[in-house]
């Protein structure tokens, strides 16, 4: 196991920087996602890490030793491609042992552990298929054993499931997931895919423009995000105005139409203040209306099967996306309560 | 347009490309002493002279023995120059393409000449077959850079980058993963060299070494003053002899196997 340290890293393209001096360190057996829009510089880093783009500035460490002047070929990752970049004029089991050869492993010894992958892979009986006869699902399961195979010090992986319809996605999440706990291996993993990135890693980097915008758990990045652009980008926002009333030590006590809240801040607010509150649209409940709670009008609802989506319109005339389970349904037109705790508010910026 | 007029048209294009060739091929089977058609019966005899006669012999196996050399030397460069065209090449790009492509938008009789004077000048003359060879290969080696170059477009980068993240050295990249794929537009590229080579005649008329002669110049020479069916024989054995290297080529190399 391996653990990986990134230090001020930097690529630049005459002037333009695609990644802009970022630093993080990837624990042992970590599985840590790169996430954000395209052309955030998630797909350049890894890149790097990999050796397939040279380094403009700062240092890439496995186990404490730079790797930046090492070639992608000796640098002992794992990678697996996007469009899966298997060898097409070659058979499963060739497409296996290609990485074998490369270190010399002896015959008797390189299949025993081809047998063990292609059963880790689920894909025994399949060795003589060749990659145009598979099904995108067996395929990307066949370049996650060729990668796994060699049992490297990391595994990169590039947008792997972008390819694959909705259904098997979700299913190659879980296996992917499983597999890399399974293996303990050091895991980079590249999408722009908030709900993969969410449900697979233990922590994510969120980057926009070659920047980190924030490192963390999944549940810190959807509960407690860094910045606002963070917080639009890994789910659905609410913004409610609110007003300061009074300001304490690292917080700030508001009124909305939501209710009146105290909550800490990381920004500067005086009294007075008009601020913008975020409230993710699942942590609204609903209730039929009563005298004296927060109440808005229903402006239409859409039912998927395991949620129900809900347009509201407050008193003030601000709309509100609430999301919940479909256990009392509301109609359009009719008054609802709303019930948001104030562990689920965080301030977003003063608003003129 | 509907479809029995499709059907017509395409007949007509077929006829007009091969009644030419089955004219030739039914005329060397005359049995008279004239080059005509339909032929005056049946009969072998024209082959049998032709088999017989040593300096037709000796063009065919000269002709053969320069369409390989060149196929060779043209199959390398060519496919050197798509490799740097279509991988490295930045800027230079279509100077490239275009100087690649040069020799096909020349006359092949303005080629002929220019080479003849530069053989010359560089002392090289036309001793021997050398200067022949390079008028050939300078023929031949765009059909082999166009072949390669197209093969090589439809190469998916991902491929060598997961090559190297296995851990493969360049040149092992090169001949297990770029080869074998590009394989069928180097195989293409070279028939085409072999083909294209059999069957030049200005260059060949310009440059042969002294005292030798292809198959193309020696049929013409025979023609200028014999008008018998054996050059009906000799064309055929000519058309056979492609089509034989095309068909072997494409079955023992397997030009099919690597469409995916």
């Amino acid at each position: 196991m391996t653990e990986v340290s990134i230090e001020k890293l930097t690529k630049s393209y005459g002037n333009a920087r695609a990644v802009n001096a970022i630093s993080m360190k990837i624990a042992e057996g970590e599985f840590i996602s790169l996430l954000g829009p395209s052309g955030c510089g998630k797909t350049t880093t890894l890149k790097m890490i990999a050796g397939f783009e040279d380094v403009t500035e700062g240092a890439i460490r496995f186990d404490g030793q730079d790797v930046v002047n090492t070639p992608a070929e000796k640098r002992d990752i794992g990678m697996v491609f996007q469009n899966y970049a298997l060898f097409p004029h070659m058979t499963v089991e060739q497409n296996l042992a290609f990485g074998l050869e490369m270190r010399k492993v002896p015959k008797p010894q390189m299949r025993e552990r081809i047998a063990k992958v292609l059963d880790m892979v689920q894909l025994k009986g399949y060795e003589a298929r060749y990659p145009r006869q598979l099904s995108g699902g067996q395929q990307q399961r066949v370049a996650l054993g060729r990668a796994l195979v060699i049992e490297p010090k990391i595994l990169l992986l590039d947008e792997p499931l972008a390819n694959l319809d909705a259904k098997l996605r979700e299913e190659m999440r879980v296996f992917i997931r499983d597999l890399q706990r399974r293996v303990g291996i050091t895991t980079v993993y590249v999408t722009h895919d908030q709900a993969e990135a969410m449900t697979m890693s233990d922590r994510v980097v969120v980057m926009f423009g070659g920047r980190i915008a924030q490192i963390g758990s999944p549940t810190d990045i959807y509960e407690r995000p860094e910045n606002h652009e963070v917080a639009e980008f890994v789910g659905q926002v609410n913004l409610v105005q609110a007003k300061v009333e009074s300001v304490g030590e690292g917080t700030a006590t508001v009124t909305s139409p939501l209710g009146d809240f105290t909550l800490p801040t990381k920004i500067s607010v005086k009294p007075g203040n008009m601020v913008s509150l975020a409230l993710r649209p699942e942590a609204i409940e609903l209730s039929k209306a009563t005298e004296g709670q927060p109440a808005a009008t229903v402006l239409a609802s859409y039912y998927s099967g395991a949620l129900m989506d809900y347009r509201l319109k407050l008193d003030n005339g601000d709309e509100l996306h609430a999301q919940t389970f479909p256990v009392n349904r509301f109609a359009e037109g009719d008054r609802v309560a709303l019930h948001a705790p104030a562990e689920r508010f965080w301030l977003v910026g003063v608003s003129k | 347009m509907s479809r029995p007029f499709l059907t017509g048209y395409c007949l007509l294009i077929y006829a007009f490309l091969l009644a030419p060739i089955l004219v030739v091929v039914g005329a060397s089977f005359n049995a008279g002493a004239f080059l005509t058609f339909p032929p005056q019966g049946l009969s072998f005899r024209w082959y049998i002279t032709f088999f017989n006669n040593e300096v037709f012999m000796r063009a065919i196996r000269t002709s053969l023995w320069v369409a390989f050399v060149t196929m060779i030397i043209s199959g390398v460069i060519g496919t050197m120059a798509a490799l740097f065209h279509v991988l490295h090449a930045r800027r230079s790009k279509d100077v490239v393409r275009i100087a690649m492509l040069a020799p096909l938008l020349l006359p092949e009789v303005l080629t002929a000449i220019s080479l003849l004077f530069f053989v010359y000048a560089i002392g090289i003359g036309t001793q021997n077959m050398v200067g022949m060879i390079i008028g050939h290969v300078l023929i031949t080696l765009p059909f082999v850079f166009i072949n390669v170059s197209a093969s090589l477009e439809s190469f998916d980068p991902s491929w060598d980058m997961a090559a190297r993240s296995l851990g493969a050295p360049k040149l092992v990249r090169f001949r297990r993963i770029m080869l074998p794929m590009i394989k069928s537009g180097v195989i293409g590229g070279c028939l085409f060299a072999f083909i294209i080579s059999f069957d030049i005649f200005t260059i060949s008329f310009m440059l042969k070494g002294v005292g030798t002669s292809t198959l193309p110049i020696q049929l013409f020479d025979y023609l200028r003053t014999n008008f018998t069916p054996e050059a009906a024989a000799v064309s055929t054995v000519s058309i056979v002899l492609t089509l034989t290297v095309v068909i072997i080529s494409e079955k023992v190399l397997g030009l099919r196997i690597h469409r995916f």
